[in-house]
């Protein structure tokens, strides 16, 4: 059915006139700030253009920028390989016959719709060292008082709090996977007399494959643009322990320096680690699951 | 004892260990609501002793943060904003899905996966430009600046999944208002709208949800006027000592609507997490 009234125009272009208007207008302000020395305590016509001196600040003087880079990656690798594992432990523990299973599986869903910032401050004081509960529960087992917040572990337990937010959003996924599998290779595998740990191998990871991938991607984009709950946990702190990318950028911005200019330039180097994470993402749903509809 | 009893000796304590699991995963799920919502019915004292299960419970908390606190200020704003850039994304977003789901042009695939990919711009780039432009032109800390901003993931979000919804609906029927003399817009209205209705609910509340829990944006675009309840917490971070009695009630009020109507989208929820990328 092609049509040659351009009628689809009508229906598409008031929302991507408002796209165009409120992303990538901004975009683009973004990138030109990120050439120019402006701070929040200068007034706009002082401003000037710098060149790439912003950038050449972030690569050779500011020693948090590479910090920020550092952890904020090994915050990614850490939280998304353990969030995989784990959630396609929780989906293949959901997937065989339960009681209640809807009931149960309800329950998965809190941690990720709850308020994250709101849900970050109860894990905070969860995580008092003095008077934090979880700590209450490891004296119950003669277990020494840890220091969840302090400079040593911070950011482990910020990546233990994003962990117990988002494992079940993967194992969601997965479990969605597991259950729409086709049935027919299964009965062939069995009938070959395969052992079950070689059916999940070389059968269902094979066949959960998109899904995998669009849940490491999904929780990859997210976890490098995390903010909220490392506002909520740290603010950063203690130190620079757990000044993860977008915290750097708002330190660099608005807390300490209100240096705008250098701040844009960092927050471009964020979008561009994101761009091509999310091409890879679109590429994959591309191929994968949208030309089955 | 026979090799079957055996076996089914066995697998009754595999499923015994798994059923344990599953209510570990659940617990542990759970329970930093539970621990929020106990800490938001006790007193000051008690807040900081973790080894208090039972106790009378308090409502001192809830009554401060509604007398004290101008919690309904906070509700009122985030209502506000939460309800106008739903209903303008649900409303264009949904006439672009349409677009995308029901014509063959040029590229079609291109805008569609250009409109996902602007959900996953960071905050951080987006908050920067916003930031300054509000305070050109006085905006910041307006409820339209903040209804605006959410309209850049609210709109993709929508265009997603209202597209699965109508790529869903069998094209025979629109062809068949159409034979009947309906006009494409008619036949929109009297056929594809009532079909497409539980999916333009569960797309609606997957914005609310989305928009009332966001944090990044209205952190740095309201000061005062127009601050959202996520916010409210920097409150009690800047005090030198928290109160977490408090602190726990607003967070209950907060997050009781969002688990209800995430109960309520339930079965869409996969969908809606993976943008209708993937349907369960």
């Amino acid at each position: 059915m092609k049509n040659k009234k351009k009628e689809h125009y009508w229906y598409l272009l008031p929302s991507l006139l408002t796209l165009v208007a409120i992303v990538i207008f901004p975009t683009i302000f973004l990138w030109y700030m990120g050439f120019t020395n402006y701070d929040l305590t200068m007034g706009w016509e002082q401003h000037k253009l710098i060149g790439i001196k912003n950038f050449q600040y972030l690569a050779f003087e500011d020693k948090d920028f590479w910090h920020s880079m550092k952890i904020s990656l090994w915050f990614m690798v850490f939280t998304v390989v353990i969030e995989f594992v784990l959630g396609l432990a929780i989906a293949l523990l959901f997937n065989r016959r339960i009681r209640g299973k809807r009931l149960w599986m309800s329950f998965l869903i809190i941690p990720m719709v709850i308020t994250p910032t709101i849900i970050s401050l109860i894990w905070k004081l969860m995580l008092n060292t003095e008077y934090g509960v979880l700590n209450y529960i490891l004296s119950l087992f003669s277990i020494a008082k840890i220091n969840w917040l302090g400079y040593e572990n911070a950011l482990w337990s910020v990546m233990m709090v994003d962990i117990w937010e988002w494992t079940p959003f993967v194992a969601l996924i997965l479990y969605a996977g597991l259950q729409s599998l086709p049935q027919e290779p299964y009965e062939a595998v069995v009938v070959d007399g395969a052992s079950p740990l070689q059916i999940f191998y070389y059968l269902t990871l094979p066949l959960l494959k998109p899904m995998i991938f669009i849940a490491i991607l999904l929780r990859s984009i997210d976890s490098l643009k995390i903010f909220d709950i490392v506002y909520g946990l740290t603010q950063g702190g203690p130190g620079n322990a757990t000044e993860l990318m977008s915290m750097h950028i708002y330190r660099l911005g608005f807390r300490h320096t209100n240096w705008i200019g250098r701040a844009s330039a960092n927050a471009m180097v964020l979008l561009v680690i994101i761009t091509i994470l999310t091409n890879i993402l679109l590429r994959i749903m591309r191929r994968g699951t949208r030309e089955e509809f | 004892m026979s090799p079957l009893m055996n076996y089914t000796r066995r697998r009754k304590v595999k499923n015994i260990i798994l059923d344990l699991l599953i209510a570990l995963v659940v617990i542990i799920c759970v329970f930093p609501f539970v621990w929020m919502f106990m800490t938001s019915i006790k007193t000051r004292v008690q807040t900081i002793d973790p080894s208090i299960w039972f106790f009378q419970p308090t409502l001192e908390n809830y009554r401060a943060i509604f007398q004290k606190r101008d919690m309904f200020m906070y509700i009122n704003n985030s209502i506000i904003v939460v309800l106008f850039t739903t209903l303008v994304s649900v409303a264009l977003g949904t006439f672009a899905a349409y677009g995308l789901a029901r014509f063959q042009f040029n590229r079609k695939e291109d805008i569609a996966y250009w409109v996902l990919s602007l959900r996953m711009l960071p905050p951080m780039a987006v908050v920067i430009p916003f930031f300054l432009l509000g305070r050109f032109i006085g905006l910041l800390d307006t409820h339209l600046l903040l209804i605006i901003v959410y309209l850049s993931f609210n709109i993709p979000f929508t265009i997603w999944m209202m597209r699965g919804f109508i790529e869903d609906i069998p094209r025979e029927l629109e062809e068949a208002a159409w034979v009947d003399g309906c006009s494409r817009f008619q036949a929109i209205r009297r056929i594809i709208f009532p079909l497409i209705a539980p999916g333009v609910a569960a797309t609606s509340i997957f914005c609310v949800i989305q928009s009332w829990n966001e944090f990044s944006l209205a952190f740095f675009l309201t000061s005062f006027n127009a601050r959202t309840i996520p916010t409210t917490v920097t409150f009690f971070l800047s005090v030198l000592g928290v109160i977490w009695g408090e602190m726990a009630a607003v967070g209950i009020v907060a997050t009781i609507p969002v688990l209800i109507f995430a109960l309520i989208v339930q079965k869409y929820l996969v969908r809606g997490l993976t943008f209708g990328a993937i349907k369960s």
